[in-house]
């Protein structure tokens, strides 16, 4: 029995457009494969960004003040010695009720100019426990002389390589360190050079003295601070996962937050390296979308040729009864498979090329030329290893299909568009 | 009863400046059954009278009707369905889907009809055994002659139930045997399965079978003759 209209079952059609795409098997596998090629470049170029950000942020991270950070409100904004948290026995005891999937450090920043019998530069005093610390093991593996500092240590200070250089100073060199005060005097501290270290940072080796929480603590004592409440400048908290850094913050900002203690994370704390990110990324999108213009291109013309190709054919299907709703939703289809097929294959290929860069890494000190990767205040690992979050997957495959989709759409309208009597003149 | 009336069918096409009258007030009816030739040299207007009467083209005026659907006031889908359930089209060459197989080229306008899977297939294959292609069923067009290719067509063709199956000079690519094959059978199927064919032919051979020979001139036609009337009239 007829039906009054026409009915083109959607597995017919799926078959159809199948078995038209194989037409020309050449002409398709080299368009796949072309596509396949660009969305493997799209994924290795995304998931080395990817890894190279984290790299940096991670370590970013580690050198700097942690995923959270607690500090006194204002400082971030001018900071200054006579800024601190007064309080530190209080707030620690806070921090530990909370249990934090982590660990909280305790922190102590100053400006300080740092004197020796030769010169004087200006330097930044970190006061912080040199025994647990997360700086204890991206710094400590980096000293090219002498020793690391010791717990209680009151006038033990490891200073960078520049600095060394700068302060003419060695091993056992005495170094005054002299810090303003508010009111207006200055205080200064006897120190001595216990290490030098060099970190290939020169945001770091130049400018960083590193110190026992016990000889900062002496400068805010000189600022009106009661040492029995151990006064700090921070608290850095590092969690095991960043990624409930969200929960965490408003956790520890519900418990200590107040007029006078602000919790920030570290995109707050350290806004040009995310804007850094942001761009770079963005330049990576550029290229992706540079990549994809091709990838639409090449997916047009092979559509479109086998569109131009079958105007008779098309002629044919309209005079036999092919509604052109049924004909666009044909060379549609068409593109739906393709767009398909070089999902599959490009994630073949870039899940290929990614899951070999995630295990194997590429050396980009050695890239870089001098050995070293430092950059925005921070540094990548030697060698980087392609991240790809699942974020990411989605986004790209999404991106892909919907440029390989999109690309057909000027097929299948065109094709709708065939007048029996004109396509069977051809 | 008639099936197919045509009524003043003019077709005027404009290039430019320049009308040119491809079909002059055509008058013709076709009963049902006949086996019926247009003929005429190039240029005549066979090609275009049978798209006009197949709704692939519309006329500048008059009207058609078909089994008592007038074909002139349908909308451009209404022809596409009219086309699906109630003709069947034979057409010079590329008459078949590349990626179908025989039996799937015969089919398709039966899928298109929304008829049951089994029915189709079956009558699908009745049909392809009626034109002698049973063995090379699961063939597609490239692995089968012009010949064999014109034949699914038919096969095709009627295996949709149409009304009227309109043919396009469909021997003018085959040489002479397998012309006159596919025109005995075209002949044999009309008579069994009772369907009116119109061609549009130049060849004598056609000519020879037909019926009915409608002749074209500069798109008039300029005579009708019932073939088995004329020889009887003109035996002796």
């Amino acid at each position: 029995m007829k039906a009054q209209h026409s009915h083109l079952p959607f597995a017919i059609l799926l078959m159809l457009a199948w078995r038209n795409i194989w037409r020309h098997r050449r002409r398709t596998l080299i368009t796949l494969t072309s596509i396949a090629a660009g969305f493997a470049l799209s994924v290795l170029m995304i998931g080395l960004g990817d890894g190279s950000h984290n790299s940096m942020i991670r370590n970013a991270i580690k050198l700097g003040e942690g995923h959270i950070t607690v500090q006194p409100r204002g400082y971030l904004e001018a900071p200054a010695n006579h800024k601190y948290l007064a309080d530190g026995k209080v707030l620690q005891k806070k921090l530990d009720a909370l249990n934090v999937a982590g660990s909280a450090e305790s922190r102590i920043t100053l400006q300080v100019l740092a004197s020796t019998a030769n010169n004087s530069v200006g330097a930044g005093l970190e006061g912080f426990d040199p025994e647990h610390d997360q700086r204890v093991a991206m710094l400590q593996p980096q000293l090219v002389d002498g020793e690391w500092l010791t717990t209680g240590d009151a006038r033990g200070i490891v200073i960078g390589d520049g600095m060394a250089s700068k302060l003419k100073a060695k091993i056992g060199s005495k170094v005054v360190l002299m810090a303003g005060k508010q009111g207006g005097d200055s205080q200064a501290q006897l120190a001595r050079v216990r290490g030098i270290f060099d970190s290939k940072v020169d945001e770091l080796d130049d400018y960083l003295i590193l110190s026992d929480l016990a000889l900062a603590q002496r400068f805010l004592e000189g600022e009106g601070a009661d040492l029995a409440q151990v006064p700090l400048t921070r608290f850095a908290i590092f969690l095991d996962d960043p990624d409930s850094m969200a929960h965490w913050k408003a956790q520890v900002k519900s418990s200590l937050e107040n007029d006078q203690v602000v919790v920030m994370d570290w995109e707050e704390m350290m806004p040009q390296l995310v804007q850094f990110v942001f761009v770079d990324d963005a330049g990576n999108y550029i290229f992706l979308v540079l990549i994809l213009i091709m990838v639409v291109f090449g997916i047009l013309n092979t559509v479109l040729m086998s569109v131009l190709e079958r105007t008779r054919e098309f002629g044919l299907l309209r005079a036999l009864g092919l509604s052109r709703y049924q004909l666009l939703m044909l060379v549609f289809c068409e593109s739906l498979l393709l767009s398909l097929l070089a999902v599959t294959i490009g994630w073949i290929a870039g899940g290929g090329t990614h899951w070999w860069f995630a295990t194997h890494g590429i050396d980009m000190a050695a890239l870089m030329g001098n050995g070293s990767t430092a950059m925005m205040g921070t540094f990548m690992d030697p060698v980087i290893y392609t991240e790809l979050s699942s974020d990411r997957v989605v986004q790209l495959t999404g991106i892909i299909f919907i440029a390989t989709l999109g690309s057909g759409i000027y097929p299948a309208i065109k094709a709708s568009r065939v007048t029996p009597v004109e396509a069977l003149r051809t | 009863m008639a099936l197919l009336t045509l009524k003043g069918i003019d077709k005027v096409y404009r290039q430019g400046e320049l009308e040119v009258h491809a079909l002059q007030s055509i008058d013709l009816t076709v009963e049902e059954g006949e086996f019926a030739a247009l003929v005429g040299p190039s240029g005549s207007g066979k090609t275009t009278l049978l798209n006009i009467i197949g709704g692939l083209d519309s006329p500048s005026h008059g009207s058609i009707q078909l089994n008592s659907t007038e074909i002139t006031t349908l909308k451009e889908s209404q022809l596409s369905d009219f086309r699906l359930l109630e003709l069947g089209f034979v057409f010079q060459a590329y008459n078949l889907v590349p990626v179908l197989s025989a039996l799937e080229n015969v089919e398709l306008v039966m899928v298109l009809q929304g008829r049951h899977v089994g029915e189709r297939r079956e009558r699908a294959v009745h049909y392809l055994k009626l034109v002698g292609l049973e063995k090379v069923m699961h063939r597609r067009p490239s692995a089968l002659s012009g010949g064999q290719q014109q034949r699914v067509a038919v096969a095709r063709a009627l295996a949709a139930e149409p009304r009227l199956v309109l043919a396009d000079e469909p021997t003018a690519n085959l040489d002479s045997e397998n012309a006159t094959a596919l025109l005995d059978i075209m002949h044999k199927l009309s008579h069994e399965e009772k369907t009116t064919f119109i061609f549009s032919t130049h060849d004598v051979r056609v000519m020879e079978r037909a019926e009915r020979i409608i002749t074209l001139r500069d798109g008039a036609i300029v005579s009708d003759e019932n073939v088995e009337r004329h020889q009887r009239e003109h035996a002796v």
